[in-house]
């Protein structure tokens, strides 16, 4: 049980999971994908929707799928419910964590459904409306990704080589995934002949869009035990927000990330050398160059000859998105990390599967906007 | 009028009636002199809304840029590829604006002067590199 340094720790833990097919799945609703995903979740954890009293839904970049939608289809009333604007899941794992610490609930089911390929939903339009950016031009999340990356190389010498070996290692973690969307292999010697799409970022750098629903279920540790799944405990969990604006300094290159880090490291006791599987939300491969390096992976600045050095590939130290992330398994805004973590920690994972890994972590962020870190794993002591 | 520009924001209307005659303007706050962009209805620094919209030099430094080769517009087909600027004004703020197409290609920490340019009646920043 949590101590008051990390009042979390083993105290709540992942127990069911849940995803449709990701690609193409026309026809049907943000909150169809999200139900089928979290009835999938609860038959996975043994449990059903009368055991739930609490429910977190993570609204689509569309924004459907809130919990008044899902609710609905689900066809219950619970004490706890709650809908999230921000994605990854990291920050509706977060809620329920706080949820279930505190008492108001006990075992909740976590969903996130999305149908953006379907519809064919604009990612170029502006998403809060146009700006002074958008008027200039600068549309889409590659833009600003774009700008973060070319500072980068500016400033610290990254190449494209050494920037390239995210999206040439997650084709190959996907290509043992058969889930993954893209699967077809790719090399270095690709990987640089492709054209630039937003320059310095290639099509290989960004993610694709994908229909699909993922769903998780959380409960407390005691519970736990009682069910069929090996529990991933939640470890520890931190958030920082850099929302004082954008289209800036602070805002791009996200210094700020060091203070979620700080805030997770500090809390668990546990050091970068302690995480056995890391997985990186990645829309773009930048993503998972500033957090290797905020969150102390490799010092910052230091991301590019890091990469080079193979450690994040299959074979390597520190396996980086073991099904092939955003940029080759399926859009799903980051919430399949979460899956994925937790096959891992179960060893369920298939062709892929890590040996014996016993703490995971997972570091994401809501645009440049808002961060969030949460460590798992295998034993409820970790953390404490 | 474009879906990308924020012409009808009343917050804007100051910048682009400036923008017009060629001057480059950004929000001042009355109370304790911090300059601000993009415009706010406050001073985040220390959140007073007396302000006045102030001159400053149109010149500053490549932060970083972009190129794009893909329109993810449609108003943006014709013009692609085109490159997109983060510049640091010498008076402070970052600004966003297109970089004019030059004999070479620009480099983070090159010098940039500020001309206005008007496309389908909205005046707009673009960066010459000095």
């Amino acid at each position: 049980m949590g101590t008051l340094r990390n009042p979390v720790a083993g105290a709540v833990a992942i127990v069911g999971l849940g995803h449709t097919h990701q690609g193409e799945l026309p026809g049907r609703t943000v909150e169809d994908n999200a139900v089928d995903a979290g009835l999938e979740a609860l038959a996975d954890a043994g449990l059903t929707v009368a055991d739930l009293d609490g429910l977190i839904a993570c609204k689509s970049v569309q924004g459907g799928g809130n919990d008044v939608a899902v609710g609905e289809l689900l066809g219950v009333n619970l004490p706890y419910v709650q809908s999230l604007d921000y994605g990854t899941c990291n920050f509706s794992l977060h809620l329920a964590v706080m949820a279930i610490v505190s008492g108001m609930a006990h075992t909740v089911l976590l969903t996130y459904g999305a149908d953006a390929r379907s519809r064919k939903f604009d990612f170029g339009k502006p998403m809060y409306g146009a700006d002074f950016a958008s008027a200039a031009g600068l549309v889409h999340i590659a833009g600003r990704a774009g700008l973060a990356l070319q500072r980068h190389k500016a400033v610290y010498g990254t190449t494209d080589e050494q920037f390239g070996m995210l999206a040439v290692g997650q084709r190959q973690w996907a290509q043992m995934n058969p889930n993954a969307i893209f699967r077809k292999p790719l090399t270095m010697a690709d990987y640089l002949a492709e054209p630039y799409m937003v320059e310095p970022l290639r099509r290989s750098d960004v993610t694709m869009i994908s229909d699909g629903g993922v769903a998780v279920v959380v409960t407390t540790a005691e519970r736990a035990q009682d069910l069929p799944n090996r529990p991933a405990y939640v470890a520890g969990i931190a958030e920082y927000a850099g929302v004082r604006g954008e289209h800036n300094p602070q805002n791009l290159m996200r210094p700020w990330l060091k203070d979620s880090a700080k805030a997770i490291w500090t809390s668990t006791g546990l050091t970068p050398s302690d995480i056995d599987a890391l997985y990186i939300q990645d829309p773009t491969a930048l993503w998972s160059l500033q957090m290797l390096e905020y969150y102390g992976f490799c010092g910052v600045g230091e991301g590019g000859p890091f990469l080079a050095e193979g450690h994040t590939l299959p074979g390597g130290d520190l396996p980086l998105n073991t099904h092939g992330g955003q940029l080759s398994e399926s859009y799903t805004w980051g919430w399949m990390h979460v899956v994925e973590a937790v096959r891992q920690l179960r060893g369920q994972a298939g062709q892929r599967q890590l040996d014996a890994p016993a703490i995971a972590m997972y570091c994401s962020s809501h645009g440049f906007v808002k961060a969030a870190a949460s460590i798992l794993a295998t034993s409820p002591d970790v953390g404490t | 009028m474009s879906d990308l520009t924020p012409m009808d924001h009343p917050l804007a209307a100051p910048y682009f009636q400036e923008a017009r005659q060629g001057r480059l303007v950004v929000q001042r706050c009355n109370a304790c002199g911090a300059l601000r962009w993009p415009p706010l209805s406050g001073c985040p620094e220390c959140h007073s809304r007396d302000t006045t919209w102030v001159d400053v030099a149109p010149r500053g430094t490549i932060w970083s840029f972009v190129v794009y080769h893909r329109a993810f517009a449609a108003e943006l087909k014709s013009q692609i590829p085109y490159t997109v600027a983060l510049v640091e004004l010498d008076a402070g703020p970052y600004m966003v604006g297109r970089v004019i197409p030059g004999p070479k290609p620009p480099a983070v920490g090159d010098r940039a002067v500020a001309e206005f340019v008007v496309t389908a009646g909205e005046p707009s920043v673009h960066w010459r590199i000095a």
